[in-house]
């Protein structure tokens, strides 16, 4: 896809993908920069995972913690420094751990809401001025089908994941009509984050459509709701089925 | 409903003001024992921003009624800003305080509902279910409640039932600020909810913890992970 008009065009796009060492976040960045943007690869800690991802999709890795404000400002000052201006911000890092309700303990918790809810805010009060300066933008969340459906022992997990939905949905109203903020809202997903036990068939025997999810399945919707120009507040729940609402 | 099939020691927060004078009088008024906590004042006071209250002020219900059946989590903060100039700091103090100090009440209050096989209600919000303009904060702590009264009820289950309410406007004093921010008057912006919701009117506080009430009772018994929305009709998702 490309887009038509504008000094954009010349150049080509530039998304920031949060998350993008692997999993979900690398498939995005690959799906991206085949459709002709350029690439801004967020890594959290992962460095070399990172930058192998930059070189294969021609990008620039940059490091920070999304939990950390501050730094993710300076990730972007310096992405469009390197780039040009984001047009598109995919808040994908995240992390997955599980854990009963009375053993998470107050480090987890905030840990859990600073990135994943976090990986959210602080990249959108990032890239929120310059996107509305420009007149377009368009930012993807990318939350979990547990904030949907919720799940055992995952109470801090699907709370940061549910807070990102309801800030997106926010974000939608606030940043109409110039920009657009949408929700992808994944299954199980064969990535490095998934735990063992959603591989097999005691896990994909339940989802009707009998397997976990590819990453560059998620990837596609990505760019899909990122581009869509009537989708705004929107959520897509790719789960092969596992919630039917 | 508890143990012995009727109520018992509800403890419920943010019971100062407009919502939660509702609640403690419907709750008492349904046989209750309430113990009502507060920001700063009386015997359950504290802020639940500050990671220890939510212990102590279990400890203190526990203690002093020697069971806790229901917990009712209805504290809020809630200021409003665009999502690139709201302060930080104070950003994260709502979500924090709304979201964070109802899983530390949840987490200190389990082991005595699990005992009593109580419940919890969280107290959400219409903008945590839709989304609200220059409330990204304020939202995004409601609509993380949704996510945590699921994942609870699933967890907690089948010993404790975990629902939300996620109410529309309320008459309260909670529509001063929502005035403000709106940049007009309180009566304008009583017409203006108003006429957003189906039903044309806002809602009393007795009718919103009337829905409490009933996820609390025998009456609602095989209620989990719901979120009820008293809202007039606003929004039907």
């Amino acid at each position: 896809m490309s887009r038509s008009g504008g000094p954009a065009a010349d150049r080509g796009r530039v998304v920031l993908v949060t998350g993008a060492s692997g999993g979900i976040g690398r498939a995005t960045a690959e799906r991206f920069a085949t459709a002709g943007y350029r690439v801004a690869v967020h890594y959290g800690t992962n460095r070399a995972a990172g930058e192998a991802v930059a070189l294969e999709v021609d990008g620039i890795a940059f490091g920070c913690d999304v939990a950390d404000p501050d730094a993710v400002a300076t990730m972007v000052r310096a992405a469009e420094d390197a780039l040009g201006p984001i047009d598109v911000a995919v808040c994908n890092a995240g992390f997955y751990e599980e854990r009963p309700l009375v053993a998470i303990d107050d480090v987890l918790w905030e840990r859990s809401l600073r990135v994943l809810l976090g990986g959210g805010f602080h990249v959108a009060r990032a890239v929120v001025p310059g996107m509305r300066a420009r007149g377009h933008g368009s930012i993807v969340v990318v939350a979990s089908e547990l904030a949907l459906c919720g799940g055992v022992e995952v109470a801090h997990y699907v709370a940061g994941k549910a807070a990102l939905i309801g800030l997106a949905r926010s974000l939608a109203r606030e940043l109409a009509p110039h920009l657009r903020v949408n929700i992808v809202a994944p299954g199980a997903v064969d990535t490095p984050l998934l735990p063992d036990r959603d591989r097999g068939p005691s896990y994909t025997d339940t989802v009707p459509l009998r397997r976990i999810g590819r990453p560059a399945e998620i990837a596609e919707a990505i760019l899909h709701l990122a581009e869509a120009p009537w989708s705004t507040g929107a959520l897509y729940s790719p789960n092969g089925g596992v919630v039917i609402q | 409903m508890t143990a012995d099939g009727g109520t018992g020691v509800a403890l419920v927060t943010g019971s100062a003001g407009g919502l939660g004078r509702a609640l403690v009088t419907a709750l008492s008024a349904a046989g209750w024992t309430v113990a009502a906590a507060t920001h700063r004042d009386g015997p359950f006071a504290g802020d639940l921003a500050d990671l220890t209250v939510a212990d102590e002020l279990v400890a203190r219900v526990v203690e002093r009624f020697s069971r806790l059946d229901l917990v009712v989590a209805n504290h809020a903060a809630m200021t409003m800003a665009p999502v690139d100039t709201h302060p930080v700091d104070d950003w994260w103090r709502i979500v924090d305080t709304n979201l964070g100090g109802s899983f530390r009440l949840a987490r200190a209050a389990a082991p005595h509902l699990v005992h009593a096989r109580g419940s919890i209600v969280f107290i959400s919000s219409e903008w945590g279910v839709t989304g609200w303009p220059g409330a990204t904060a304020y939202a995004s702590s409601k609509a993380g409640l949704v996510g945590l009264t699921k994942a609870l009820a699933r967890e907690l289950a089948p010993d404790v039932r975990v629902n939300a309410v996620a109410p529309g406007a309320i008459d309260t004093s909670q529509l001063a600020v929502d005035a403000e921010a709106a940049g007009v008057t309180l009566d304008e912006v009583r017409a203006r909810y108003a006429n957003a919701a189906p039903l044309r009117r806002i809602a009393s506080p007795a009718e919103i913890a009337a829905t409490v009430v009933f996820l609390a009772a025998p009456e609602g018994a095989y209620y989990t992970g719901q979120v009820l929305q008293p809202n007039g009709g606003t929004t039907m998702a």
